[in-house]
């Protein structure tokens, strides 16, 4: 039994190559067939906002490599909801289910592993 | 499956322990290392804060920061070395360190 | 599976940080204490900026810590796998002998017993050890 892994994204997706540095270990995850998980926290929700347009800062974009999570297999995808009411966020990019603090403390529970980046 | 809760930044300039906090479980412990252990600087809100958590939580810090920055330990929290700190990362079922 | 049984541990850690980060000395200092400890480490998996903590080409004053020549002389000492990955350290310019030939840069600044690789030995390690371990940040 492969072991599950949770990925914590806590990064604005345009602060350099964190987010998409995260972003790969759960595309690399997935690409083995392995069990992953991806928690949006923090700053890492402004990377499901949408119409952004990275083009204006020369950079790829970000927002076609999380599409392409369930394409990887990566479909467990979470969204803290705490974070998005924070900063206004209504509507997502990805369809992330939206979990309160308690929710996030058993979904890390459930997890075998856990990286918070 | 309980999970030890590693921070390293000052909680006065960065929201990562009070994250840590708000999604914290009831049997999870927390070891602060580097400019995290600002957060047992004594008098401070955040100090009183930690002191209020629940005894289920285990509170840590890494003695070497602590002795850096002449931050005591206080009451709530253990001073802990590095064996103690491979220790702890045996006892908790993860290790989820706020990078 | 746990330690306190007094049964043996198998490791994986995860290095973020630059040699100049506290976290880069603190992760070397964990390394050490587990295999003091009689645990065992599957593999160093060093990513984002801690693919300069693997980088041979950091120069440290003599009075001053070496967290590098550390990590490299913890590497031989007790023969560990040391991988970096490479798509990180190739945008930060953390290449090896092999890399800077295919890419006509001329200056290599990763030499063994560090390896590049793919993210894929990050998930490798994970799934081989009891505990995943990072370090990062400040």
């Amino acid at each position: 039994m492969a072991k599950s892994l949770l990925i914590i994204s806590r990064q604005a997706p345009w602060a350099g190559p964190g987010a998409r540095e995260a972003l790969d270990i759960a595309l690399a995850g997935g690409a083995f067939d392995l069990p992953i998980g991806m928690l949006f926290l923090d700053d890492g929700v402004f990377q499901l906002a949408p119409g952004q347009q990275p083009q204006s800062l020369e950079q790829k974009d970000l927002s076609a490599n999380l599409q392409a999570l369930p394409m990887f297999g990566v479909e467990e995808l979470f969204a803290s909801q705490h974070c998005l009411d924070q900063r206004g966020i209504r509507q997502l990019t990805l369809p992330a289910v939206c979990v309160g603090d308690a929710e996030i403390s058993a979904l890390i529970d459930r997890y075998e592993q856990v990286i918070t980046l | 499956m309980a999970t030890l809760h590693v921070l390293s930044h000052s909680p006065f300039t960065d929201s990562r322990l009070s994250s840590c906090l708000r999604i914290i479980g009831p049997d999870d412990g927390v070891l602060l290392c580097g400019d995290a252990v600002y957060a047992l600087q004594q008098d401070s809100a955040l100090q009183q804060t930690l002191e209020r958590m629940p005894d289920s939580i285990g509170m840590y810090a890494l003695q070497e920061d602590l002795q850096a920055r002449n931050i005591d330990a206080g009451k709530r929290a253990n001073a802990i070395d590095y064996p103690e700190f491979v220790e702890l990362s045996c006892r908790f079922a993860k290790v989820n360190s706020w990078l | 599976m746990d330690c306190l049984t007094g049964q043996t541990m198998k490791f994986a850690i995860a290095l973020f940080s630059p040699p100049h980060s506290p976290s880069s000395r603190r992760a070397l200092r964990f390394a050490q204490a587990a295999l003091s400890s009689g645990h065992e480490i599957v593999r160093l998996f060093f990513y984002q900026d801690g693919v300069h903590s693997a980088s041979s080409s950091v120069v440290s004053n003599q009075d001053e810590l070496d967290v590098a020549a550390q990590w490299r002389e913890l590497l031989t000492t007790h023969q560990l796998d040391g991988v970096v990955c490479i798509a990180a350290a190739l945008r930060r310019g953390v290449l090896n002998a092999e890399e800077a030939e295919r890419y006509a840069r001329n200056a290599a600044s990763l030499e063994a017993p560090w390896e590049l690789s793919g993210l894929g030995q990050l998930h490798e390690a994970s799934q081989m050890a009891d505990r995943l371990v990072c370090f990062g940040g400040n």
